[in-house]
C-alpha cells in the first residue's frame, strides 16, 4: 500500500498506520535524518496545545503523515496528561473539520472518487457499522456505543437523561454524529499512549521535548490544585465536612462528593481519614475503604468530583453564595476553591496538613 | 450472637447448600469471589480476591465453608484471584442494578414493616424495568431478591459489558431522572411561515418516541384528555392548579385542548406560551414519580461484588432467589425467598427483640423469652440478631 493524501489527511486511520509499516519506515531513522517530519510533528504538538489543532498539513504527503508518529512519540516522552489530552482533542478537531467539509462535498457531487472518506468508511474505522443506523429524521445510535462516545461530552444536552432513548437507540442528529466520531478520533489518538519509546529515538528528540515542558510551563496547564485550606472550600463541601465531622451519617452520593472532592485537591487517604476522625463513631476502616476506592486503588478508573448540576439535583448543593451565582457560574465546586486561591494571598494561606490539627 | 446460635446457623446453612442445587453466573471462572465466614464479634471480614480455582467446585466449597455470605465480581478478569485490581487485569463487567429500601425515598424507616419495605422496592423495581427493558431495550436481565432489603437486577448484554464508569453513571443518571433539563428533552422544529406572515414560526415538540420527553408528553396528554372531558369551570380549577396559571391561561388552555387535541397529541407545546409552562411542572412531577432510585455506586463500580443468587443471606436467613420474569408480578420475597430446608419442623430459640414478624404467609406475634418456633421463623430472627439458640 503506497502512502496517499488520504492517510496523511487522516492519519490515525488503520490504513495509514498500514502504509507507513509497508513503506518500512524507522522511526528512529526518520527522527535523526529527517528535519522536516520532527519539525512538523513538534508543530503538531504545540499548535495543538496553544489552537487547539495541528496546525497546516506540510506540503509533502511523506511528511505530513509521518509527523504524526512522531508527535505521539514526542507526547510520550513529555507524558503528561494535559498534553496528552490537549493534543488527542486537537487531532480530533482537525480530522472532525476535515470530514465534515468532505462528507458534504462528497454528497453534493454523488462521487466515490477514490481517495475520498466516506461516512461509511469512518464508521467502519471504529467499528460503529452496526451500532448506527441512518433514519429519515438522523441517525440512532446503540446505546452503548452512544455512552461510550458522549460521556466525556460537553453540555446538557449530550447527557442520557435527556436524550430520546427508545429500545436501545438514541436518537442523533446529522452533526451530532459527526460529534461523536470527532469523540472516537479522539479516543483513538489516545489509545496506547505514552508509548514506550527506545532510548536513541529519545535522545535524538531532546530538544523538542524540553521545548514543549517550556511551552506547557508557560501556559500552567500542568498546575494541579495540591492546597488543602478549608476555609476556603465552597459553601457545599464545608457543610459536607462539618457533617462528616459531627459524625452524622452521609449518604452515598454525598460521601462519595466530599471524599473526591479532598481527593482532587491532592489530599491522600490517610489526611481524609484524619480530617474525618474528629468523631471516634465513625469508622475508620470503612472511610479508608470508601476513600481508596474513589481514589482508584480498588478501581480502575478515577473518579472524579460531581459538578454543581449533580450537586444540586442531589441536594447536596447548600447555602450557595455570590461566588457561586456570579463567579463560577454553579459550574464545579473546585472551580469555586480555586477561585479562593486565587484570590488569596498565597504567603497567607496555612495548609491544614501543616497546621497543627493534622494527623491529631 | 452467641457462639451455639452461630454454629447453629453455619450448620443448617450447611444442610441448605448440600441440598440446594446451585447454578453459578456465566463466566464464573473469570470473576472474583468473596464470603464472609461466620466469625466471632460484631465485625465481619471478607474473604475476597478468590478465583473459582483457589475455592474449587462452588457446591462443595459452600458446602464445605458454610459462609454467612456469598459474593461474586460484576467484573470479568484475566486473573480473578489477584490481590489488586490491577494486577487483575479487567476485561467487562455486567451492568447491576441495586434497589434497597435504605434509599428509598417512600420508605420511612422505623415505621414500615419490612413487608412494606419490601413491597415498595418491588414498586421501583417495576419502574427500573420499564427503563431497562424499554428505553434500553435490554435483553439479557436477571432478576435477583436480595435476599435483604432489595432487589438486584444484572445486565449482561455485550453492548454494555465494556462501558467504564463515567458512561455507567449516565445509566445511572438516566434512571434516577437526574441531571434531567426540560429544554433538551424537546425538539425543535421550524415551520414555514404562514400566509401574511413574513417570519418562519418554531414550534416545540416533546418528543413521543422514547426517553424522558415521552414519560413527560404521556402525562401530559393524560392531563390533556382529562380537562377535554371536564366542563370548563372544572377544568379552569384543575389547570390554576398549576403556578402561574391563572384563570385566562387557563381557559386558553382548555379552548386548545378542545379545539386542538391533534397537536398536543403530537407533542407540540407551541400551541400557547401556557402549555410549555405547565409541561414543564408536569416533568418535574414525572421525575419524581417515575424514576428508579438505585443505589448509584453498585452501578458505577466496575469491580463491585454482589450476592450470588441461590445462596443464603446471612443477616437474614433468607435465600437470594433469582426471578424468573413470569413469575415476577406473583413473587413475594417473604414466601418465596424461605427456604424448603427451614421449613416443616420447630427448633427451640429464645427470642430477645419480640414484636411482630410477617414469614412465609404467617403472622407472628412473638413474645420474649425460650419458645418452639417454625424452624425458618427462628433462623430468620437469630441471623437479624433478634433472639438466639436455645436448649432443645
Ligand atoms: S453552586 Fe456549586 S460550589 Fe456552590 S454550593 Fe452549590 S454545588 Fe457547591
Amino acid at each position: 500500500m503506497a502512502i496517499e493524501p488520504l492517510h496523511a489527511r487522516y492519519p490515525f486511520l488503520g490504513a495509514a498506520r498500514r502504509a507507513v509499516d509497508e513503506a518500512g519506515v524507522d522511526l528512529a531513522q526518520v527522527v535523526a535524518s529527517e528535519e522536516a517530519v520532527v519539525e512538523r510533528g513538534l508543530e503538531r504538538v504545540e499548535t495543538a496545545v496553544a489552537e487547539r489543532e495541528v496546525g497546516d498539513p506540510h506540503r509533502r504527503t511523506r511528511v505530513e503523515l509521518l509527523s504524526y508518529p512522531v508527535a505521539r512519540v514526542l507526547v510520550s516522552l513529555v507524558d503528561e496528561r494535559v498534553l496528552t489530552r490537549a493534543c488527542a482533542r486537537a487531532e480530533a478537531a482537525t480530522a472532525h473539520e476535515r470530514f465534515t467539509e468532505e462528507f458534504a462535498t462528497t454528497a453534493e457531487y454523488k462521487s466515490t472518487a477514490s481517495g475520498r472518506l466516506t461516512l461509511a468508511d469512518l464508521l467502519a474505522e471504529f467499528d460503529l457499522t452496526a451500532a448506527v443506523r441512518e433514519t429519515p429524521d438522523g441517525y440512532r445510535v446503540e446505546v452503548g456505543a452512544y455512552l461510550d462516545l458522549a460521556a466525556d461530552q460537553w453540555g446538557d444536552e449530550w447527557r442520557l437523561v435527556n436524550r430520546a432513548l427508545a429500545d436501545g437507540e438514541v436518537r442523533v442528529g446529522d452533526d451530532e454524529l459527526l460529534e461523536l466520531l470527532r469523540q472516537a478520533v479522539r479516543h483513538r489518538v489516545e489509545e496506547g499512549l505514552p508509548l514506550s519509546v527506545p532510548d536513541p529515538v529519545a535522545t535524538e528528540l531532546d530538544d523538542e521535548v524540553d521545548r514543549i515542558r517550556e511551552t506547557l510551563a508557560e501556559l500552567e496547564l500542568t498546575r494541579e490544585i495540591d492546597t488543602v485550606v478549608p476555609e476556603l472550600f465552597p459553601p457545599c463541601m464545608k457543610h459536607l465536612l462539618d457533617r462528616v465531622q459531627k459524625g452524622d451519617h452521609l449518604e452515598h452520593h454525598s460521601r462519595f462528593a466530599i471524599a473526591s472532592f479532598l481527593t482532587s485537591i491532592g489530599m491522600t487517604t490517610d489526611d481524609i481519614v484524619d480530617l474525618f476522625e474528629v468523631n471516634p463513631g465513625f469508622g475508620e476502616e470503612a472511610t479508608r475503604y470508601q476513600v481508596d476506592h474513589i481514589r482508584g486503588k480498588t478501581s480502575p478508573t478515577e473518579y472524579s468530583p460531581p459538578s454543581c448540576a449533580t450537586m444540586q439535583s442531589y441536594g447536596d448543593c447548600v447555602n450557595m453564595d455570590d461566588i457561586c451565582e456570579d463567579v463560577i457560574d454553579q459550574s464545579h465546586p473546585l472551580n469555586y476553591y480555586e477561585h479562593r486561591l486565587d484570590e488569596s494571598d498565597e504567603d497567607d494561606l496555612v495548609d491544614w496538613r501543616e497546621s497543627e490539627d493534622a494527623g491529631a | 450472637m452467641h457462639e451455639q446460635t452461630r454454629a447453629y446457623l453455619r450448620g443448617r446453612f450447611g444442610d441448605y447448600y448440600r441440598r440446594t442445587g446451585l447454578s453459578p453466573p456465566p463466566d464464573a471462572s473469570e470473576r472474583e469471589w468473596g464470603y464472609v465466614p461466620w466469625t466471632e464479634g460484631p465485625g465481619e471480614t471478607m474473604v475476597r480476591h478468590r478465583s473459582l480455582l483457589d475455592l474449587g467446585e462452588l457446591g462443595e466449597f459452600l458446602a464445605r465453608e458454610r459462609p454467612k455470605h456469598v459474593y461474586f465480581s460484576a467484573g470479568r478478569y484475566d486473573d480473578p484471584g489477584a490481590s489488586t485490581m490491577s494486577g487483575k487485569g479487567w476485561r467487562s463487567s455486567d451492568l447491576v442494578f441495586d434497589l434497597d429500601a435504605d434509599h428509598l425515598p417512600s420508605v420511612v424507616l422505623g415505621e414500615d414493616s419490612y413487608a412494606t419495605m419490601l413491597a415498595k422496592c418491588k414498586d421501583a423495581l417495576e419502574r427500573l424495568l420499564d427503563f431497562l427493558d424499554d428505553d434500553f431495550g435490554f435483553e439479557d436481565l436477571t432478576v435477583v431478591f436480595s435476599g435483604g432489603r432489595g432487589y438486584h437486577v444484572h445486565v449482561r448484554d455485550e453492548t454494555v459489558r465494556g462501558l467504564d464508569s463515567d458512561a455507567r453513571r449516565e445509566v445511572v443518571d438516566y434512571v434516577r431522572g437526574i441531571g434531567l433539563e426540560f429544554d433538551h428533552l424537546v425538539d425543535e422544529e421550524t415551520v414555514d411561515g404562514e400566509a401574511g406572515r413574513v417570519s418562519p414560526a418554531t414550534n416545540r415538540y416533546l418528543p413521543a418516541e422514547g426517553g424522558w420527553g415521552a414519560r413527560v408528553h404521556e402525562r401530559l396528554l393524560e392531563l390533556a384528555e382529562a380537562v377535554r372531558e371536564q366542563d370548563e369551570e372544572t377544568a379552569i380549577e384543575t389547570l390554576s392548579a398549576y403556578d402561574d396559571i391563572g384563570e385566562r391561561r387557563a381557559r386558553a388552555m382548555y379552548n386548545i385542548a378542545g379545539d386542538r387535541f391533534e397537536e398536543i397529541e403530537r407533542g407540540n407545546i407551541s400551541a400557547h406560551t401556557a402549555f410549555e409552562q405547565v409541561a414543564e411542572q408536569v416533568a418535574a412531577v414525572t421525575v419524581a414519580e417515575e424514576n428508579a432510585p438505585i443505589d448509584e455506586p453498585v452501578t458505577t463500580d466496575t469491580n463491585r461484588l454482589i450476592r450470588l443468587p441461590g445462596s443464603l443471606h446471612g443477616g437474614s436467613g433468607l435465600a437470594v432467589v433469582r426471578i424468573e420474569r413470569a413469575d415476577l408480578d406473583a413473587f413475594d420475597p417473604l414466601v418465596d425467598a424461605v427456604p424448603e430446608t427451614f421449613v416443616g419442623h420447630d427448633i427451640a430459640v429464645d427470642v430477645t427483640d419480640p414484636g411482630a414478624v410477617e414469614l412465609n404467609g404467617e403472622a407472628f406475634d412473638l413474645d420474649e423469652g425460650v419458645q418452639q418456633l417454625p424452624e425458618y421463623l427462628g433462623v430468620f430472627l437469630m441471623a437479624r440478631g433478634r433472639a438466639e439458640k436455645a436448649q432443645e
